[in-house]
């Protein structure tokens, strides 16, 4: 038995480190000189250098690019969040064949990938002048988050008793009065899901940037890392410090919010 | 009067709460694919502001359009076989960490770890890695390698390791939390009756996460069906066409070669072709399916 699970561990850990693998290999560029690198391209570096990481900062336009993603993720998200939580209310409290049809329609947009209305889309954002804009991307992302998020909000508040509501009612209070006092506070994890889910998501979308943004001023990171790898890719330290800059953040919420994360994607399945 | 009054007053509100969730949604869905049917009835390029229409002629010409086909086999290719790689891969990393493993929180953060960074970051680090980092460790035991995304027969796998290495950790926790799901009183009692870890496996943990295996199976085949960030930032769909995939190559008709009408006309094929993958697929595994 001992034995077994020390071969288990042995065999968990060795694929860990495969999995790894390309990060390391990534932070070891950041870290050398290119002569480092021809050198030994295993050896660690002789010191710590941060100097790839200065040069990347001033070549790049690092802190715009982290602005534009931060912004266009968050706008985004409140926007998915406030009229998914409205309508998922309304199709949660009123059973009726209306809003079940409602429910429907939001779930058979699900079948409807991006990849396959790319065109018309960018042509509409065109028209509307939504490209090169935050808030313009940002409710196109809310037109794609909310059919999830209806989904969600509406499970979570269907299993919310209703006598509280009932009761506010008669005493006088209105339906928006009952959203905002009564349910607004209940929904913080079925928000948390809905918030993470989306930011990974929009965080790392490249398709729609590349068409939305193509002024250089509004690009998100991973569109500015495609544009910079293009152009650095015969200085590989530097390319690489840049990418090791660009994961920070992401990682950071990803080990941050790894408990709501892992419960979103369990629930996701569970709806699913 | 008074009743039907009384209706609205009581109705409005909730039918309010719907219209800003359905003007988004039909901003960002409906009306792009409305545009999209009509767009491929025609002849339009793209860049002039009318468009001539030629009924089904779209349609008629792809279905002779050998390319479109290539990318087609290449699309299901690389799908099958990562649908097949992330799922077993996953089971059978959620298997051992549900099992009593030391550090196994840490293992599930390692796992997941790759699909949180962007498609265009990952694209990098495997381009050059397949370039240089591994053939040097390689070199070490003696082994010539060059990169595969050079070659154009392997190139697809080459892509698919990527999209591998990245996908493994959402199916993963689906699968933890199905295997969570199973009752240890179940497995006891099939140990107790004599069935060995394998026929367990096979007749009990395998038909109770049934679920699990139907909503994985149908996220990573439609997730890798439609994949497009991947190829456009590494391989650009070559070598000689070997990783072309539907949506890079309805991209390049539609963006590069200024043929709209027809980009438009693949998509919807596409997307048909995902509608039947879809529904073929569930009701394949729902019947596989037990209730506890």
């Amino acid at each position: 038995m001992k034995i077994r699970q020390t071969a288990i561990f042995s065999a968990v850990l060795l694929a860990a480190l495969v999995f790894l693998f390309p990060f390391y290999v990534a932070l070891l560029m950041a870290l050398k000189t290119p002569k480092e690198t021809f050198d030994s391209f295993y050896g660690l570096p002789s010191s710590l250098n941060m100097a790839n990481f200065a040069s990347a900062w001033s070549a790049s336009n690092y802190p715009s690019a982290m602005l534009n993603s931060f912004l266009i993720t968050a706008i985004s998200i409140t926007l998915i969040i406030f009229v998914s939580a409205l309508a998922g209310y309304s199709i949660a409290r009123r059973n009726k064949p209306f809003y079940n049809f409602i429910f429907i329609v939001f779930l058979a947009g699900l079948v409807v990938p991006f990849q396959i209305t790319m065109l018309p889309l960018y042509k509409l954002g065109k028209d509307l002048g939504l490209l090169n804009t935050h808030w313009g991307i940002a409710l196109i992302y809310g037109g794609f988050g909310v059919q999830m998020g209806v989904l969600f909000y509406a499970g979570f508040i269907r299993a919310i008793s209703t006598e509280i509501e009932e009761a506010a009612k008669i005493d006088g209070c209105s339906t928006p009065g009952i959203f905002i006092r009564i349910i607004m506070p209940l929904l913080k994890p079925v928000t948390a899901t809905v918030l993470v889910l989306n930011a990974l998501f929009i965080w790392n979308d490249f398709l729609l940037p590349l068409l939305y943004l193509q002024d250089k001023a509004y690009r998100t990171i991973p569109l500015q890392q495609y544009f910079f790898f293009g152009q650095y890719s015969s200085d590989l330290n530097l390319a690489f410090a840049y990418a090791v800059m660009g994961m920070i953040p992401i990682i950071a919420f990803f080990l941050l919010m790894q408990k709501y994360i892992i419960k979103g994607i369990a629930a996701g399945a569970v709806k699913g | 009067m008074a009743n039907l009054k009384r209706i609205i007053r009581g109705e409005l509100w909730y039918v309010l709460f719907l219209i800003p969730g359905l003007a988004l949604f039909t901003l960002a869905v409906l009306v792009p694919l409305g545009m999209g049917v009509g767009y491929s009835m025609t002849s339009w390029d793209g860049l002039s502001p009318s468009a001539k229409y030629i009924g089904w002629s779209n349609y008629t010409r792809a279905l002779a359009d050998s390319d479109l086909w290539s990318a087609l086999w290449n699309t299901f290719k690389y799908a099958i076989v990562i649908t097949i790689l992330v799922n077993v891969i996953a089971l059978l990393l959620a298997l051992l960490l549900d099992s009593y493993l030391k550090f196994k929180n840490v293992f599930r953060t390692v796992f997941f770890l790759p699909g949180v960074i962007s498609i265009v970051l990952s694209g990098f680090i495997w381009k050059y890695n397949y370039a240089i980092g591994i053939p040097n460790l390689f070199s070490y035991f003696g082994v010539e390698l060059t990169s595969p995304l050079g070659d154009p027969d392997y190139a697809l796998l080459g892509l698919i390791i990527i999209a591998v290495w990245q996908g493994i950790g959402s199916p993963m926790i689906i699968y933890i939390a199905g295997l969570q799901g199973v009752p240890g009183e179940l497995l006891e009692s099939a140990r107790i009756d004599g069935a060995n870890t394998t026929r367990t496996f096979w007749h009990i943990t395998l038909p109770l996460i049934a679920p699990s295996i139907t909503i994985n199976m149908l996220l990573v085949l439609t997730g890798a069906l439609k994949v497009f960030d991947l190829v456009y930032v590494t391989t650009q769909g070559g070598p000689a066409f070997s990783t072309e995939v539907i949506t890079t190559y309805i991209f390049k008709i539609s963006f590069s070669s200024f043929q709209a009408g027809y980009g438009t006309a693949l998509s919807m094929i596409f997307f048909l072709i995902l509608v039947i993958v879809t529904v073929v697929q569930i009701s394949i595994f729902r019947r596989r399916e037990v209730d506890l």
